[in-house]
């Protein structure tokens, strides 16, 4: 596991911050970690990077517990925070060069680096003179330098355009995927973390309130929803499950309504069973969006009832 | 003989009367023994009215030549004192007027001060005896040496800041395509 | 693997010769002696000081001068770090706070390094040819040098501890008003009881004096044991401080 966190409890100026936080975060693997704003999200993750010290509670990195997050540790972490800050008088080679050599040096050429997030044209360019979208791919850059094995990225695509963050999310996939590299993702963008992240923790009032693979999540919590599928067959009505309900929408498209107690996974493998021939599954409305509302909906009420 | 006499009589009159003030001049004891350019003296004048009858609308100034072979001038006090004149509405018989004139030593040389006198009443002008006094070079600062240093310096300076200016806006407006390195 | 010290302190040296920003500081501060030179020749009153007089007052003008610049970039350390939304990245590196703190320090050094080599010719050209111009340069880098560290380190100090470039920028002249305004009190003030108490505590007074002593007054090396004492105990002060604060820096 490259982050193992367990019941981690942080007061700041005598202000319970996080009171119950769980994360862990394998290798291959993305993460995403959602809440609302002021959840203890960003506290999370400077206490997982050593910025604050825990009160109480697990913090392990690389498989070894930690107290403060030593340099070596440091070394096989990448950042980007939310806000992307750099040095405006230096030129982008400049500065990726200067910040991975605080890590030991960069692991493959700047030049390199700077091609894969898009930038290769700036290089030599004063940073003051970048617009945001590119700020926000230097600030990948800067954290990919020095080859890390884990990444920790806060909103990681603001200010990126539509296109942009497909390529950002591709790059994402790609490194945990193929380099092997643990994605810890703090984002509200839900639509990202539906795309990218294997597993998810819901975090609200500094409370894990949810943790888990999102599709047992999704599954278990009978997010319901609706889905939207693609059929190369049009089915026989007698052959629909009872529980669902299913409109034609024409094109081979098929709006389905799943109520909450049933398990969407189950559900398409009895439909294959039954030899439904399904090109395409998408979810609409429903999905984390419903689970995610749900969740701290119901966070706030147990709150209130004084039950957290 | 009689004309001879009245001729005389008429002249002596008349130095009675140029001789109805007399002036003094001294240097303050406490004055540098060997005074150098920016040191400060002081003088002391004392003024008697010396005739029978008042004498009205007095004033009295301060006078600075220079005494160097080929260099003999008067000086403007306008940096040596502030205090160059000094007046009285009238001096009663034998009342006396003391005044100390300070005076800062700017120049090295070798000066002469005096003190001079006149009223309104009178045709003529009553000086002190001279008091001379010599002033020591020291060294001070050299324009020679300040004019290149202390413009050169910020110019260079600012060659710099041009320079670095011109450079970085000489970079075209920098540009981003697509992320790559993805499968 | 590059010394973290040495890239930072790298990093801070560009920024203050290579920035524009940098350059036009010191283009102040030589605009500033050289004004300072240029009334020495024009100012009739000024131009009969002597050369001891105008080197000791140049020393105090330039020592004056870097406890200002270094209270402007110590106070840059951390809390501008902060705003420009850099420290985090900082923090979350691979070098300690202490290497950090060093690697700031090292920078401010360089700052006072290039105003010190600028300030090479202005004496030489107000002091060539008079007493004690040896003295002036090397008291300069022995008495200057741990004010001006000092002042540096006081101000990383509060940027550390408050986040905010101003807060901490304004604290610090602050501090530094007080340290340099009672030299403007008439001497038979300063000769006082209190005035005497103050100088024994005040790290600028000590090194003002020390000029006095050595350019003006010609005297040697070991009176001016306990005010070097004095300046380094303060030096030593503020380091401790500021390595306390950098510990944990103020970084959201």
């Amino acid at each position: 596991m490259l982050i193992n966190v367990e019941n981690l409890k942080l007061s700041l100026n005598g202000v319970s911050i996080l009171q119950d936080v769980q994360l862990h975060v394998a290798p291959n693997q993305i993460y995403g970690l959602i809440g609302p704003n002021g959840a203890g999200k960003s506290t999370t993750i400077a206490v997982v990077l050593g910025l604050y010290a825990a009160d109480s509670g697990k913090l392990e990195l690389f498989g070894k517990a930690t107290e403060k997050t030593s340099a070596d540790v440091r070394r096989r972490i990448g950042v980007m925070p939310e806000h992307a800050g750099f040095y405006d008088w230096m030129s982008a080679c400049d500065y990726l060069a200067w910040h991975a050599n605080l890590y030991g040096g960069p692991r493959r050429a700047i030049p390199e680096l700077l091609a894969q997030v898009g930038l290769e044209q700036a290089g030599r360019c004063p940073i003051g003179r970048f617009s945001q979208g590119m700020r926000q791919r230097l600030a990948l850059a800067r954290a990919l330098a020095h080859g890390p094995e884990l990444l920790i990225l806060d909103e990681p695509t603001n200010g990126l355009d539509p296109r942009g963050r497909r390529e950002i999310h591709d790059l994402f996939l790609s490194l945990a995927r193929e380099q092997g590299v643990g994605i810890l993702l703090c984002t509200h963008l839900l639509d990202d973390v539906d795309r990218l992240c294997s597993r998810i923790g819901i975090i609200h009032h500094g409370c894990t309130v949810l943790e888990g693979p999102l599709a047992e999540l999704l599954g278990r919590h009978g997010a319901g929803g609706v889905y939207r599928l693609r059929l190369d067959n049009v089915p026989d009505a007698g052959a629909m499950p009872k529980e669902m309900e299913m409109e034609d929408r024409g094109n081979g498209w098929w709006c389905v309504r799943l109520p909450t107690d049933t398990n969407p996974a189950d559900l398409w493998q009895r439909l294959l069973e039954h030899g439904w021939r399904i090109r395409e599954i998408r979810a609409e409305g429903g999905g984390l969006e419903d689970l995610y509302i749900r969740m701290t909906h119901a966070a706030v009420e147990s709150r209130q009832e004084g039950t957290v | 003989m009689r004309m001879f006499l009245i001729i005389a009589t008429a002249m002596v009159g008349s130095l009675v009367q140029a001789a109805s003030l007399s002036v003094r001049l001294s240097p303050d004891a406490e004055n540098p023994t060997m005074p150098t350019m920016g040191d400060n003296m002081r003088f002391h004048s004392v003024i008697t009215a010396t005739a029978e009858e008042p004498v009205d609308g007095v004033v009295a100034w301060i006078s600075l030549v220079e005494i160097d072979p080929g260099r003999e001038q008067p000086v403007d006090l306008e940096d040596w004192s502030a205090h160059k004149a000094v007046s009285a509405a009238r001096l009663e018989p034998g009342e006396e007027l003391e005044t100390t004139w300070p005076m800062r030593l700017i120049q090295d040389g070798d000066y002469r001060v005096v003190v001079s006198v006149t009223a309104r009443n009178q045709d003529a002008v009553f000086a002190s005896s001279t008091v001379q006094f010599h002033v020591t070079r020291k060294p001070v600062v050299e324009s020679r040496r300040i004019f290149p240093v202390a413009i050169g310096l910020p110019v260079l300076l600012l060659g710099m800041l041009g320079y670095r200016r011109w450079h970085v806006g000489h970079f075209m407006r920098p540009s981003a395509k697509g992320f790559r390195g993805h499968r | 693997m590059s010394n973290p010290i040495g890239l930072i302190a790298a990093k801070e040296r560009r920024a203050l010769l290579e920035n524009q920003r940098g350059l036009a500081w010191l283009l102040a501060f030589s605009a500033t002696l050289s004004a300072f030179a240029l009334l020495l020749v024009s100012n009739t009153e000024l131009s009969l000081l002597d050369n001891a007089q105008v080197v000791y007052l140049m020393v105090g003008t330039v020592t004056a001068a870097g406890a200002v610049i270094a209270v402007i970039l110590g106070s840059d350390a951390f809390a501008g770090e902060r705003e420009r939304g850099t420290l985090v990245p900082l923090l979350t590196a691979p070098i300690t706070p202490a290497q950090l703190l060093t690697g700031k320090a090292a920078g401010l050094l360089a700052a006072w390094g290039v105003m010190y080599v600028l300030a090479l010719p202005y004496l030489w050209a107000v002091g060539a040819g008079g007493q004690n111009l040896l003295q002036a340069v090397v008291y300069l880098a022995l008495f200057g040098t741990p004010v001006v560290l000092g002042f540096g380190y006081m101000a990383m100090t509060l940027s550390a501890w408050t986040g905010g470039v101003m807060t901490s920028l304004v604290g610090s002249l602050i501090a530094l008003l007080f340290s340099i305004g009672p030299l403007f009190l008439d001497p038979s003030l300063r000769d006082s009881a209190v005035g005497r108490a103050l100088d024994m505590v005040n790290p600028f007074a000590g090194a003002i004096n020390t000029y006095d002593a050595v350019i003006v007054d010609s005297e040697t090396f070991s009176p001016q044991l306990p005010r070097l004492a004095l300046v380094v105990i303060w030096l030593g002060l503020m380091l401790l401080a500021a390595r306390h604060a950098a510990r944990k820096p103020c970084f959201r």
